[in-house]
């Protein structure tokens, strides 16, 4: 059995080793050429990165203007060999060729000088440039353009159940017409009634409920409840801005920034490290990228939107224009009453932004409330039972999150060493009660006091 | 009654229900509408004359003051007004506005314009801001690198990496080029990488808004940490006794010690 499978197998086997061999010679040859190659050859693209990429671009206008096609234009237009003279020393080359010094006109900023490059090594640098393709479509553009989408849906689904709801009802009363007539129609002929024992609608119903009263009372019995639960939904609701999403004048999308990009909450939201508020983002720092990142198609539009904001002409950087106040709607709004302070959190409390903001780096749409619930979903975060931006909330975090694990004795040099001391030299019972579960929570250091939040 | 109009006076009665059901249903689903924050108790409580930062007092439940809009929130200190740094010497001194100008027209274009533009051309005068006001040895380099570390990981990691490569997640991802190595520009002195993270320069904006200049001195110590691993290692008595040739390299870290 054995020997016959190897019998039909070996042929097989014969020829698949065969073309392994003769492949590996074919692709092992060839990459053995292309490394000789490489030897000799200068690597274009590493010097450019090296040397030339912080200021220019293959296709792009930067800082200096791009580079695809230079090495052509020089040669129509210049001296031969003084775009070598060029990059050596700039200075001297604008001092011998008009073209030169026609191109040192162009930017205000002046070109390092690179004396250390040869010839060949500008050659291999502006051939490589060249042989970058143009870019046709970029995949960085946004590929979210916002909220729009699925609230359409949202609004046509309430729209069916309105409909249909309709012509239920319209239904039950034209059945209920159509019994009425035939129940008449069937005692008329009958001749049991002569026209007195005609029962109005309501006496009809009555009776009815009465046939069927079991079914009645059940029903009613489920209206009532329901009518009660909605009731306390509603009230538990009042002041619960769990799921609010605001619509904004930009469509923002934080999955791009701080997800794709990676970007730091903290770098636009500079102020939550310092001051009571996190910050909205002014137009400067959204310029700080983007007077670079123009971004094509949805994106392209938006960013519009951010350059009207700055009086900005991504077309020429000479001309400065008014700017126009982005109006973003804010989000996550407390009352009036209570005292919310971002610098103590994140600073002293070495809190995450996630653990009340949420996910932001998978955030498509706009910022949201997030939901008690997806919060709890985030790795690393304390779970939390009430909902988000309520008292409940606030008051379950400040019970569970500790300031320190262990005994306070080790803290030194803290925010809350004035704390700890008071606690260890005063009441040695209490501390000793707090250091039960090993840890003192913010509670057990004062953050259930009414005055911490509301004064 | 016969059959008929029995099972026609069920079906009454369970559309009845299902009716009801949906009825409630609907009014829920009325409620939930991205755009409301939800029902409010006492919304005096929550809009209070106080101004807020951010807070658009043009609408106030529903109340319009159009002469407010855009006016009342986030409002720009008094011109001429100066932040408090408290009565530690040094640290005002530090904090004393930029001597270096950028040109007009960064000004008028809020940064948008960089230092190209400067009338005198004060990238170049940096050079000779060779001192780092923020004294570094050996005794307190740790603390100092720990900061910057914190700073950089949220002001610069993005572009310049978090080994100072130039190859951060946003040059990774390829929405910005040519973000240099700090290892190649080891030329510049202290005042110009002051000045080029104030100011901006280049693709790089001004970060001047975004950190005060304790911060961005710290984050100068911490990038020349990147150009060499050696960087604030030393100290004055260990440059005393030793006679090896690294004595000249330091030499400029000696000078600052005893201008502080």
């Amino acid at each position: 059995m054995n020997k016959s499978f190897y019998k039909t197998i070996k042929p097989t086997a014969v020829f698949l080793s065969w073309f392994f061999v003769v492949s590996i010679i074919a692709f092992g040859s060839s990459s053995f050429s292309q490394e000789e190659e490489g030897q000799v050859k200068i690597d274009g693209k590493s010097l450019f990165k090296s040397k030339c990429s912080s200021c220019h671009q293959p296709h792009k206008d930067g800082t200096g203007p791009k580079l695809f096609g230079a090495k052509n234009k020089w040669e129509e237009n210049a001296m031969e060999g003084s775009i070598y003279l060029w990059v050596n020393n700039w200075q001297a080359a604008a001092a011998k060729d008009p073209y030169a010094q026609s191109v040192s006109e162009l930017k205000p900023s002046a070109m390092n000088p690179f004396p250390e490059l040869s010839k060949a090594q500008i050659d291999a640098i502006l051939d490589w440039v060249d042989e970058q393709p143009v870019p046709t479509k970029s995949n960085d553009s946004l590929a979210n353009a916002g909220p729009g989408g699925e609230e359409e849906e949202e609004s046509g689904n309430s729209l069916i159940w309105i409909l249909l709801g309709v012509s239920f009802i319209v239904i039950i009363l034209s059945v209920g017409g159509v019994r009425r007539q035939l129940s008449i129609s069937l005692k008329e002929k009958e001749g049991t009634g002569d026209g007195k024992d005609k029962l109005t609608y309501t006496q009809e119903l009555k009776a009815l409920a009465w046939k069927y009263r079991l079914q009645t009372g059940l029903i009613s019995l489920v209206v009532v409840l329901s009518i009660i639960v909605y009731l306390f939904q509603t009230l538990y609701g009042i002041g619960v801005v769990e799921g609010y999403q605001p619509s904004q004048p930009i469509a923002f999308p934080h999955s791009v920034h701080a997800g794709k990009n990676g970007i730091d909450c903290k770098y636009c939201h500079n102020s939550v490290m310092k001051s009571k508020t996190a910050g909205i983002p002014t137009v400067n720092v959204c310029m700080n990228c983007h007077k670079q990142i123009q971004g094509e198609d949805e994106a392209k539009k938006e960013i519009s939107k951010i350059y009207n904001a700055a009086g900005f002409d991504p077309t020429s950087l000479y001309s400065p224009g008014k700017g126009q106040p982005i109006v973003w709607n804010k989000v996550h709004s407390l009352p009036d009453h209570v005292y919310f302070n971002h610098s103590q959190h994140v600073v002293v409390g070495g809190i995450d932004c996630k653990q009340c903001h949420g996910d932001m780096t998978k955030m498509t749409e706009t910022a949201k409330v997030w939901p008690v619930k997806e919060l709890n979903e985030i790795e690393g975060n304390i779970k939390l039972t009430k909902p988000t931006l309520t008292m409940g909330w606030c008051i379950e975090c400040h019970d569970k999150k500790e300031v320190s694990k262990g005994s306070l004795d080790t803290k030194k040099d803290g925010y809350y060493d004035e704390i700890h001391r008071r606690l260890l030299n005063n009441d040695k019972e209490l501390y000793k009660k707090y250091l039960k579960d090993n840890k003192v929570s913010v509670k057990e250091l004062g953050g259930w006091e009414c005055g911490k939040c509301h004064y | 009654m016969n059959k008929r109009t029995i099972y026609i006076n069920n079906l009454l009665v369970r559309n009845t229900g299902i009716t009801l059901f949906f009825i409630t249903f609907l009014l829920v689903g009325c409620v939930e509408n991205k755009d409301s924050s939800g029902l409010e108790y006492m919304p005096d409580m929550y809009r209070s004359p106080a101004v807020e930062p951010y807070v658009d007092y043009a609408e106030i439940r529903n109340k319009q003051n159009p002469e407010l809009a855009k006016k009342l929130s986030a409002k720009t200190p008094p011109i001429g007004t100066i932040p408090y740094y408290g009565t530690d010497k040094e640290l005002v001194e530090l904090m004393l506005p930029y001597k270096r100008k950028p040109g007009i027209e960064f000004q008028q274009t809020h940064g948008l314009v960089d230092y190209v533009f400067s009338n005198k051309n004060e990238y170049e005068l940096a050079a000779n801001d060779k001192i780092n006001p923020i004294h570094i040895d050996s005794t307190n380099s740790k603390e100092i690198f720990e900061e910057g570390k914190k700073i950089y990981s949220y002001m610069c990691a993005h572009c310049h990496g978090e080994k100072g490569d130039g190859n951060g997640p946003m040059v990774k991802s390829g929405a910005y080029t040519g973000v240099p190595a700090y290892a190649d520009r080891k030329d510049l002195s202290n005042g110009q990488i002051f000045y080029s993270i104030y100011y901006g320069k280049g693709a790089m904006g001004a970060h001047g808004p975004l950190i005060n200049k304790k911060e961005i001195w710290t984050l100068v110590h911490y990038i020349r940490k990147f150009q060499d691993p050696e960087y604030g290692k030393k100290d004055t008595s260990k440059v005393e006794q030793s006679n090896s040739t690294d004595v000249e390299i330091i030499k400029d870290t000696i000078t600052v010690n005893n201008s502080m």
